[in-house]
């Protein structure tokens, strides 16, 4: 099976969920431009000056209608097969918990998507591409977060 | 350090005729192996190719697979009286199924990923550690592991260890000095194999499996060069006759004919991402030199994308080991659509059925039918179910088919179809595999009593991710308990006794010639017991869930010992709720079917060892 047929399939996975949005399509993120960089939060910036791309930001924040298509993606792109219906947790840790292994910025979840991380998730950013990869940021956004309850009790 | 290991047992180890090597340098025709010892065995006349009894050199304790120990000193009489003797944490969370092996002085345990292989040596006061190996394997597996990062363990010749890596590696260690022998990648991890399985040493060859029936694999059993770890064949376990090694004049499948059935039996080429991952056990019958081992589902779970049989996924297929030629093969779910692997162990036994001799093959599949084969030529023999099933009314005798309930037949057009039992789990796990006694004529086995909604869908295959396509939520069966651990005569096909259990159980079995059984529960109790009535002799909470498989051996010290894993996992499906502790990031709610497990147990590997 040749990688470049495998690819178009999937790009076309990709774009058909991405079609299913009412929107038009959103105008190119400044991340199309120039490779998302991530900004950890307690990194020291020389003279105080962040390089450039260092905080890229979901264009999509909020926009419920790319939410729904992020969904779609979330299954298309078999993210729910390693994170659990609806990301609530399998392999890879639930993703709709508000807590975060790798921070939960827009960058962060961007660049966890896009480059992968090292125990098991495989990078994205080949297959989906920038817009693509907001549009699954957005959809995890959109998870309604439980109340963070760190005690569980057996008691009646 | 050699030294202090006295050869007792010797084993010829023989080696098959290979057209391939021609011309390869070799070190002799045969490789005599001198099997650590110690003279207190030297009484046992060990048959050629027979382990020696007292140690516990193969994953199954021999290659009929039985799980039998002819160690006699623990018996029904004073087995109350068993404790822990030793406990060593193995320092890794995962699932630790498997068994320990012990040869000569040293036991041998192999932990899940990073795989780290210890050497105790049993013959010092606190059984020290010799040596321990840490391979470089990597990170990247987990997320490729469809069912936590489990190994099931190691096997033993010629002064070698050999296992496999998460990572799809093999290799084998000097079983003396803990070195490095050779280092091969086996399976290929970016196309979403991994290696949990055991593998088995037959006279020259390892044989092993790749797992990976959620991520769509093209399942094979290859044979490695046991003196450096080349590839010696490759069978796959699906497409035409000649990947699957199926030559005219020796394949010959009980009720099927024709060519190309491993091709035929599927829409639209979709046999080239089979499933059909071999993560289970494989036994070897010497008399008839056919290996025998189980395929798992095939892929992806919605069926209605690969039409047709799906031969040879949810089989058991019987090879030569020489060249891997497929000698037969007898499905036993047909167009699986609910991921019943057929991965457990086939367990080779000769019974006496209809008044004579039979060579037979007794399997316990996840699909909830106990099997008996003829092992000579995969005819069924019975078949009958133990634990309740909903998917299918009984096994046809005639055609070896299942006769099946339309209303719990799976697929993306079906939408969500409730209340089939058993669940994806099995009716047994394939990684707790069963024993059997020759002194009980009995089968000991753990079983699950869990049913489950099946929804699926259209699912892409994209390599390295998973080719799934279901949600499948599980829920108790009927009769209030999750699990249990049955007697069962594979003659009658009925089950002698059982001991519910609140929980699905998931360890494997272990039976010996003083007629006392073990097992151990989820919520981290191992239990001996008596192997003719089921009643239990005595229990110890050992920290963690045990899914390993106990085994028992004859200590330098003379006395017998029973040693198991503790160590919870082995299922993501297990492993929600709050059983994990590793990682404040990652919260999940309780699984519906197990939301009390979280309070009984948590994870965390320990190695446990019981005498009197
Ligand atoms: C092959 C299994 C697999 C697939 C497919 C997969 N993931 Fe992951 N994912 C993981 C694992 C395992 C981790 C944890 C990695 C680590 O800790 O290094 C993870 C981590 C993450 C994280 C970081 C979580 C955190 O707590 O910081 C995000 C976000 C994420 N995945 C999103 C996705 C999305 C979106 C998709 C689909 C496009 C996806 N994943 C597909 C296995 C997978």
């Amino acid at each position: 099976m040749s990688g470049s047929w495998l690819r178009r399939a999937i790009m076309l996975v990709g774009l058909a969920a991405l079609a299913a949005c009412q929107r038009p399509p959103p105008a190119p993120a400044p991340a199309d431009a120039a490779p998302p960089a991530v900004r950890y939060v307690d990194h020291v910036a020389a003279g105080e000056v962040l390089p450039p791309g260092a905080t890229p930001q979901n264009p999509h924040r909020g926009d419920a209608a790319v939410a729904r298509n992020g969904a779609l993606l979330f299954n298309s792109m078999n993210c729910d097969g390693c994170h659990g219906t609806d990301a609530s947790g399998w392999v890879g840790p639930a993703l709709g918990d508000g807590r975060w292994r790798y921070g939960g910025s827009d960058a962060e979840i961007f660049a966890s998507i896009y480059y992968g991380r090292p125990k098991g998730m495989p990078a994205f950013g080949g297959t989906l591409g920038p817009e693509g990869i907001w549009t699954l940021v957005t959809y995890l956004q959109s998870l309604p977060v439980p109340k963070d309850e760190a005690t569980e009790s057996w008691e009646p | 350090m050699s030294a202090s290991i006295i050869a007792a047992g010797r084993e010829e180890r023989g080696v098959y005729e290979n057209p391939s090597n021609k011309g390869r340098s070799r070190p002799g025709a045969v490789v005599r192996l001198f099997l650590a010892g110690w003279a207190l065995l030297a009484g046992f006349g060990a048959r050629a190719a027979e382990p020696p009894r007292g140690e516990w050199t193969m994953p199954a304790g021999d290659y009929a697979t039985t799980r039998y120990s002819p160690l006699a000193d623990i018996t029904t009489a004073n087995a109350a009286r068993l404790h822990p003797v030793w406990t060593f944490s193995s320092g890794v969370l995962g699932g630790h199924e498997g068994q320990p092996l012990v040869i000569g002085q040293t036991m041998y345990v192999v932990t899940p990923w990073p795989n780290v292989l210890y050497a105790f040596d049993l013959s010092r006061e606190g059984y020290p550690l010799r040596w321990k190996y840490r391979p470089n394997v990597s990170p990247n597996a987990i997320g490729i592991s469809c069912c936590d990062v489990v190994n099931r363990g190691a096997a033993y010749a010629a002064g070698k260890i050999v296992y496999n890596l998460l990572d799809g590696h093999t290799v084998a260690v000097d079983a003396t000095s803990g070195r490095e022998v050779w280092n091969v990648q086996s399976a290929d991890l970016g196309n979403g194999e991994t290696m949990t399985m055991a593998p088995v040493i037959i006279k020259d060859r390892v044989i092993i499996g790749a797992s990976g029936g959620e991520f769509g694999i093209y399942g094979w059993l290859k044979a490695l060069d046991l003196s450096d770890g080349h590839v010696l064949w490759t069978a796959r376990n699906s497409g035409p006759d000649t990947e699957v090694l199926a030559k005219p004049g020796v394949f010959r499948a009980p009720y099927d004919e024709g060519t190309d059935l491993g091709a035929r039996s599927w829409a639209n080429d979709s046999w080239k991402t089979a499933g059909a991952p071999v993560w289970g056990w494989i036994s070897y019958d010497p008399e008839l030199d056919l290996l025998y081992y189980g395929t798992g589902n095939a892929a992806p779970y919605n069926a209605e994308q690969r039409l047709g049989d799906n031969k040879w996924t949810a089989s058991v297929l019987a090879r030569r080991p020489g060249d891997g030629s497929l000698v037969w093969a007898y499905q036993f779910t047909p167009h699986d659509n609910w991921d019943y692997d057929s991965t457990g162990a086939m367990v080779l036994v000769d019974l006496p059925i209809a008044g004579k001799t039979t060579h037979a093959l007794v399997h316990f599949d996840k699909n909830g039918f106990a099997y008996t084969l003829d092992r000579t030529n995969g005819k069924l023999l019975s078949a009958t179910s133990f634990v309740p099933v909903t998917w299918a009314s009984s096994i046809d005798l005639t055609s070896g088919r299942p006769v099946l309930v339309d209303a719990k037949q799976t697929g993306a057009t079906r939408g969500n179809v409730t209340g089939i039992c058993p669940s994806l789990e099995g009716g047994v796990s394939p990684s707790s595999p069963p024993a059997y006694s020759p002194r009980t004529h009995l089968f000991y086995s753990s079983t699950n009593n869990l049913c489950m909604d099946f929804e699926s869908r259209r699912s892409t295959r994209l390599k390295g991710t998973p080719y799934m396509g279901v949600n499948s939520p599980y829920h108790p069966g009927p009769g209030g308990y999750r699990g249990s651990f049955m007697a069962w005569d594979a003659v009658s096909g009925r089950k002698v006794w059982e001991n519910k259990e609140d929980f699905p159980t998931w360890s494997g079995a272990l039976v010996t010639a003083g007629d006392v059984a073990f097992y151990g529960t989820l919520d981290g109790y191992f239990k001996s017991i008596d192997a003719r009535s089921g009643k239990v002799l005595s229990k110890f909470k050992v920290g963690s869930g045990v899914i390993g498989n106990p085994i028992t051996f004859r200590a330098p010290d003379g006395r017998q010992y029973v040693a198991v894993y503790a160590g919870y996992g082995g299922d993501w499906a297990l492993l929600t709720g709050d059983i994990r502790s590793e990682d404040p990031a990652d919260v999940r709610a309780p699984v519906d079917y197990m939301k009390d497990i979280g309070r009984h147990t948590s994870q965390g590997g320990l190695i446990w060892i019981f005498g009197l």
